[in-house]
């Protein structure tokens, strides 16, 4: 049976698992056990000439004596302090340190006796914590910066948004006035004219004079060539305002559409000769009232400017793959330099003051509504405007142009 | 806000004459519990924390105003006018010693003398000015708080709770300590460790008294000589205390040689 060891109290300060250290009133080490002497590199010996101080780094002097040292005063213990101790080889050794005074029976102080443990894992974990603590907080002023700047991103995008609303809302009002001060124009300018056109009918069948018969055919060429206008002046405004020309695409005869359009004008410029000449083979897809349209602008162009005297003549033919209307007259040929403005609006030409000048503009742009062109060439012999519009690539184009004038 | 509440000015004795006590870096008014008492039969015994410490009114603190020791100062002012008190005798240990200095000199009407108490006007080497620190050493002071404070201040506390015997005691310092709020705490350090107050000690007006420990390892002798050197109506007592602290190691050396001086 193994006997029980005797333990040695000696051996047990001197050899024991944490340091001590004795220390007088003035800070002077006065006993130190092996332990600490071995964690240290000081002998024992040394240690006893040595003071705290002299064991500590700076800030762990400078911390001892600002905030353990008072504490110490104060109550006459700290516990759980951490130091750094710095080695005989100028290594650190960080510790956890808990201090007691002993002093006599009046209160006087004897010793400051430390109890060291070595808390480099522990030491290592709080900074751990620190920096942890550290990131943490850098962390949320990240976020927090982050949540500032997505909170002026969003304000912004929904400041832009309201803005771009608004502006929609801008112009769908801007739109609808726009479409309803045209309806207004054309219902206000046209039903006065249809009066006068159903009175003129009327007075049509009454017996008349000779005289009034040619001031009712003056009358009825003047309302022809005014509802000319309303139509080209409403016709400028939408394209203007925004609306486009619209297209109305029908696959019905052309030819006789045309042929009221001639009648028309001839009813209403009954001293002017007008030749026409059709051979329109194939059906031509196209919006017959604009086609129309554009006929009866080209004719009351050549009826202004032409000479009265010789025949105006109009021609409108199906080719290969083409449908082609010209309208030529004679007289004095468009100076040069006017030629290029023909086509731009409020272009008026030459000396007679009728119109608006919107005539050709709006042929042409029905010409273009349609794929086609609309030319003109102009010499002493005669004067000639050419719409051409393809018959096969027609189709597809029509619909596109029309659908983006709606 | 009131000046009082803001630095916890607590105002005892019997006497008329003014004295006012200021705590050093790293604790508060607490340090002059063991002094303040033998002057309270003849003097009008001033005590405060500065903001940051003790129980001072830590929503005041702001890290510009005290980036100096001039905010310190400021306060200490404004204390003394708030109790309209006249020929002032400052007691100021450590740093509050450069903090009463600055004052005196912006308020010479306040301040009749003056004691410091381990004063250092500068505590890094410069020249052949020996303030007792190397620029190194102080900066490695500063980065070394975030350990300490995670092995002293957190863990200190629930040990001193714990102590039954003095509960007072415990409460008052657990409260100061847990007080100290880490970041201020740091920047006092900085400011204390790193001003520069050697041209201001020349003008002062008010007569002083240097209280200069033996083996002090923040203010040393020879920096007390220094401080003495330089202002003008000064006297110098060597204690016999050690270490930085004598307010709390030799309160009754302190109390004679402040008795003598006044």
């Amino acid at each position: 049976m193994a006997m029980t060891p005797v333990e040695n109290l000696e051996d047990l300060y001197e050899n024991a698992p944490c340091g001590y250290l004795s220390l007088a009133p003035d800070g002077r080490i006065v006993k130190a056990n092996a332990t600490f002497s071995a964690w240290i590199g000081f002998s024992q010996h040394e240690l006893c000439e040595k003071r705290l101080h002299d064991l500590l780094n700076v800030a762990g002097r400078i911390f001892f004596e600002t905030h353990f040292a008072p504490l110490l005063r104060m109550q006459g213990f700290f516990n759980e302090v951490a130091l750094d101790f710095v080695t005989n080889d100028g290594s650190k050794i960080p510790v956890l340190a808990n201090a007691m005074e002993r002093r006599d029976d009046e209160g006087g102080l004897l010793f400051t006796r430390i109890t060291i443990s070595k808390a480099a894992d522990r030491r290592r974990y709080e900074r751990e914590l620190v920096d942890a603590r550290a990131a943490a907080e850098a962390a949320k002023r990240e976020l927090q910066a982050l949540n500032a700047s997505l909170e002026t991103r969003i304000q912004h995008a929904v400041e832009e948004r309201f803005r771009m609303e608004e502006s929609l809302m801008r112009e769908r009002e801007m739109s609808e006035l726009r479409e309803q001060f045209i309806a207004i124009l054309g219902h206000d300018l046209r039903n006065p004219l249809a009066s006068f056109g159903g009175a003129l009918r009327m007075l049509r069948r009454e017996r008349l004079t000779p005289q009034g018969e040619r001031l009712l055919d003056l009358l009825q060429g003047s309302i022809l060539r005014m509802a000319g206008l309303i139509d080209n002046v409403l016709d400028f405004a939408r394209g203007r305002l925004g609306g486009g020309i619209g297209l109305n695409i029908k696959s019905e005869p052309l030819q006789p559409v045309l042929e009221q359009v001639v009648g028309e004008l001839r009813a209403a410029s009954p001293d002017a000769n007008i030749e026409a000449d059709f051979a329109i083979s194939k059906p031509v897809p196209c919006d017959h009232v604009r086609v129309g349209q554009l006929a009866s602008n080209l004719l009351g162009n050549a009826l202004t400017h032409g000479d009265r005297n010789q025949a105006i003549r109009l021609q409108a033919i199906t080719e290969q793959d083409e449908f082609v209307l010209w309208v030529g007259n004679k007289g004095k040929p468009i100076p040069q330099i006017a030629m290029k403005r023909l086509f731009q609006p409020f272009v008026r030409g030459g000396a007679s003051g009728q119109g608006l000048g919107l005539g050709l503009h709006i042929a042409s742009e029905i010409a273009k509504a349609h794929g086609g062109t609309l030319t003109a060439e102009s010499s002493n012999v005669e004067t000639r405007f050419t719409f051409r519009m393809p018959l096969a690539r027609a189709r597809d184009e029509v619909r596109t142009v029309s659908q983006r004038s709606r | 806000m009131s000046v009082l509440h803001r630095n916890n000015v607590r105002i005892t004795g019997s006497g008329d004459r003014p004295v006012i006590f200021a705590h050093g870096f790293g604790c508060d008014q607490n340090m002059w519990r063991l002094v303040h008492p033998a002057f309270e039969p003849r003097f009008k015994v001033v005590l405060f924390d500065h903001v940051g410490a003790g129980r001072s009114d830590l929503t005041a603190y702001r890290s510009d105003k005290y980036a100096s020791l001039s905010g310190y100062a400021e306060d200490l002012i404004e204390i003394a006018r708030e109790l309209e008190l006249r020929d002032v005798i400052f007691v100021g240990h450590s740093v509050s010693a450069m903090i009463g200095v600055l004052a005196s000199i912006r308020a010479p009407d306040v301040f009749e003398s003056m004691v410091l108490v381990g004063p250092s006007p500068c505590y890094i080497n410069d020249g052949d000015y020996v303030g007792g620190f190397t620029e190194t050493e102080i900066e490695e002071l500063l980065d070394s708080l975030a350990d300490n404070y995670m092995g002293w201040s957190a863990a200190m506390a629930p040990a001193i709770m714990g102590n039954p015997d003095r509960p007072e005691l415990a409460e008052e310092l657990t409260n100061s300590f847990c007080r100290t709020d880490p970041d201020i705490a740091k920047e006092f350090a900085r400011v204390t460790f790193t001003s520069d107050n050697r041209a201001d000690l020349p003008k002062v007006g008010a007569r002083s008294l240097i209280l200069q420990c033996r083996d002090d390892v923040i203010a040393s002798e020879q920096v007390g000589r220094y401080v003495h050197d330089r202002l003008p109506q000064s006297q110098m007592t060597i204690l016999n205390a050690t270490g930085h602290c004598p307010n709390l190691s030799a309160p009754k050396e302190v109390i004679s040689a402040i008795d003598g001086f006044v």
